[in-house]
């Protein structure tokens, strides 16, 4: 597992387009995380001087709060790595290095497993980023501290991290697939970005609330604010199992296609 | 105490039968295989076995199913019917990491080094990277392993890759058209190392569209067309100039069917109203024409032809893709 995690590591150490876009990652994951506040703050300066009833205060870092509003946001950002993970893929299939190496003494399943743990890595990589971030955020918003209210909510720190693992493992089906990275990329933001969106339209609620990227999406819910309690718009602020294990099944049905395609195309 | 010493005499002996046994192993053994591309067939109905320490040439024309052939026995196409056997056994993963192979193209990560690719397939097939510089000096690319491969000409990236092949000293090396964009001196140069590798008792499978190529590096070929084996043998048996002999008769397919029994025939191929025979060894004409007297067949046409090989090469395959 460490030999597989170390050729990937291997592939992209000088790899400038992946750590590029690796760190523009970072750079607009950190500034909304950190800057969001400040940016609702200005918004509430002008709504205030207009409002006939007061508005309190919103603060999104406060604990345990913290977690779901950051990983609420963090979540839709995920479409850069997903990004990055098609560009990985589909390269192997330009370079045809893939080919070289299953010849060389890789299998096809390993081949599989050294990709997923990939994409585990970079998921993992991103959920410890936004939990820093949150611990940061929290101690310092947070007036009355204690050990339970800080991790309590943590929990949404591992479903950030299944949400990102499973739309990544999407990109992943999609990069395999397609071969192409231009096409690849058109493609993953075409189905997440619209056609899925038609179709919830299209197709009748029952069926269409479980495709998916709305399900993957829907893992963790916007948060709910003393504002949008005002407007008497109340969101989940819990998990349900039942997404969870929605979603897994999807990741696992995302792997196991990845794996059928990888066994029967000829490389 | 007698019975560990007796024991580990019994290994080393059994260990040095197995080596002996080595010797006269196949190792890899093609049953039968076939591909289809649509309607194109790649691959049809291929045998072939390779043995310890040969040299063995795969010689066909571009298109012929070389390639095919070799991504098929390595596991990267699947094949429609037929089988292979590496080894007597199923292709394992530690098998593909002790053969060293180029197929077509080299393929490598173009904005790696020529260091880090080859990196990367050490770690793939757990050898250290101490052979590295060494294989780089072999062919002539240390003074540019640590440049992109990007920036390679066509010829060195062909020489990254047969150092590539070369990492961990492999038992059996395939090589698909290993000269294909070497200028001559990179050729000549080349083929010396092939042999060179081979001396040292490595197996090699080497596919090529150049006769000459065959001729002066394997031991053994396969001449492929269409996918088919046309024939296969020693080199020195196969691809010599040998006598072509012309015959007719009234009944052609009795006549073919009584001239296979000729001893030292190499070949029979139809053309039109007769047949055309090769001959190895000192045969002539009279021989042959006493042997079918003797069979009951008159022959109302023989004609004997010294054909240099490349033009036999040439008909050979002509004929065949009419």
């Amino acid at each position: 597992m460490i030999k597989l995690l170390k050729i990937e590591y291997q592939k992209i150490a000088p790899y400038k387009t992946f750590w590029v876009l690796f760190g523009l990652y970072f750079a607009v994951l950190g500034i909304v995380i950190f800057g969001t506040q400040s940016f609702i703050n200005e918004f509430f300066v002008d709504v205030r001087k207009n409002s006939p009833i007061p508005i309190p205060t919103v603060s999104l870092y406060n604990f345990p709060d913290v977690w779901q509003n950051i990983t609420y946001l963090g979540g839709y950002f995920k479409i850069f790595l997903a990004v990055l993970i098609v560009i990985l893929v589909s390269n192997e299939f330009s370079f045809r290095t893939i080919r070289q190496n299953i010849i060389n003494g890789m299998s096809k399943s390993e081949f599989l497993k050294s990709k997923l743990l990939f994409i585990f890595t970079i998921s993992l990589a991103s959920t410890i980023f936004l939990f820093v971030s949150g611990l940061i955020l929290g101690l310092t918003h947070t007036s009355y501290i204690s050990l339970s209210k800080v991790f309590n909510n943590t929990y949404f720190l591992f479903v950030y991290l299944l949400e990102l693992f499973a739309f990544l493992s999407f990109a992943m089906l999609i990069g395999f697939l397609v071969k192409k990275s231009g096409f690849a990329i058109g493609i993953l933001l075409l189905y997440s970005y619209i056609i899925e969106r038609i179709l919830w339209y299209k197709i009748p609620e029952e069926v269409s609330q479980y495709f998916p990227i709305r399900m993957i999406g829907k893992l963790i819910d916007v948060p709910n604010t003393s504002l949008m309690k005002i407007f008497g718009i109340n969101f989940r602020n819990f998990v349900s199992y039942i997404d969870l294990l929605i979603v897994l099944a999807y990741t696992i049905l995302f792997v196991f296609l990845t794996y059928l395609l990888l066994k029967k195309r000829d490389i | 105490m007698l019975i560990n010493e007796f024991l580990s005499c019994k290994k080393k002996k059994d260990v040095f039968l197995q080596k002996n046994n080595n010797l006269k192993e196949t190792i890899l053994s093609i049953n039968q295989l076939s591909k289809h591309y649509g309607r194109i067939k790649a691959v049809d109905n291929l045998s072939l076995d390779i043995e310890k320490g040969n040299v063995y040439g795969i010689l066909g024309p571009n298109g012929s199913g070389k390639t095919t052939t070799i991504g098929i026995v390595l596991g990267v196409i699947n094949a429609d019917s037929g089988s292979y056997k590496w080894y007597g056994n199923e292709l394992t993963n530690n098998e593909r990491k002790h053969i060293g192979s180029i197929i077509e193209t080299p393929l490598f990560y173009p904005y790696l080094t020529a260091v880090r690719n080859l990196k990367i397939i050490a770690d793939i097939k757990d050898f250290g990277y101490e052979s590295i510089d060494n294989i780089l000096k072999t062919v002539d690319l240390y003074g540019r392993k640590n440049d992109k491969f990007k920036t390679f000409s066509l010829g060195m990236k062909q020489r990254l890759a047969l150092a590539a092949a070369m990492l961990g000293n492999p038992e059996m090396m395939i090589l698909d058209e290993p000269t294909n964009g070497l200028d001559p001196q990179g050729i000549a140069e080349t083929r010396d190392l092939i042999k060179r590798i081979a001396s040292e008792g490595t197996t090699i499978l080497l596919a090529s569209h150049l006769l000459d190529e065959v001729q002066k590096v394997c031991t053994h070929v396969a001449v492929l067309n269409k996918g088919k084996t046309l024939f296969s043998g020693d080199v020195d048996e196969v691809l010599t100039d040998t006598f072509t002999i012309e015959i007719a008769s009234e009944n052609l397919s009795e006549l073919k069917k009584i001239v296979s029994d000729f001893p030292n025939l190499n070949s029979i191929s139809n053309e039109a109203d007769k047949l055309i025979i090769r001959i190895k060894g000192k045969t002539n004409c009279q021989d042959l024409n006493s042997f079918l007297f003797n069979k009951g067949i008159v022959l109302s046409h023989l004609s004997a032809k010294k054909k240099s090989l490349e033009s036999y090469f040439l008909e050979l395959l002509s004929e065949k893709n009419d």
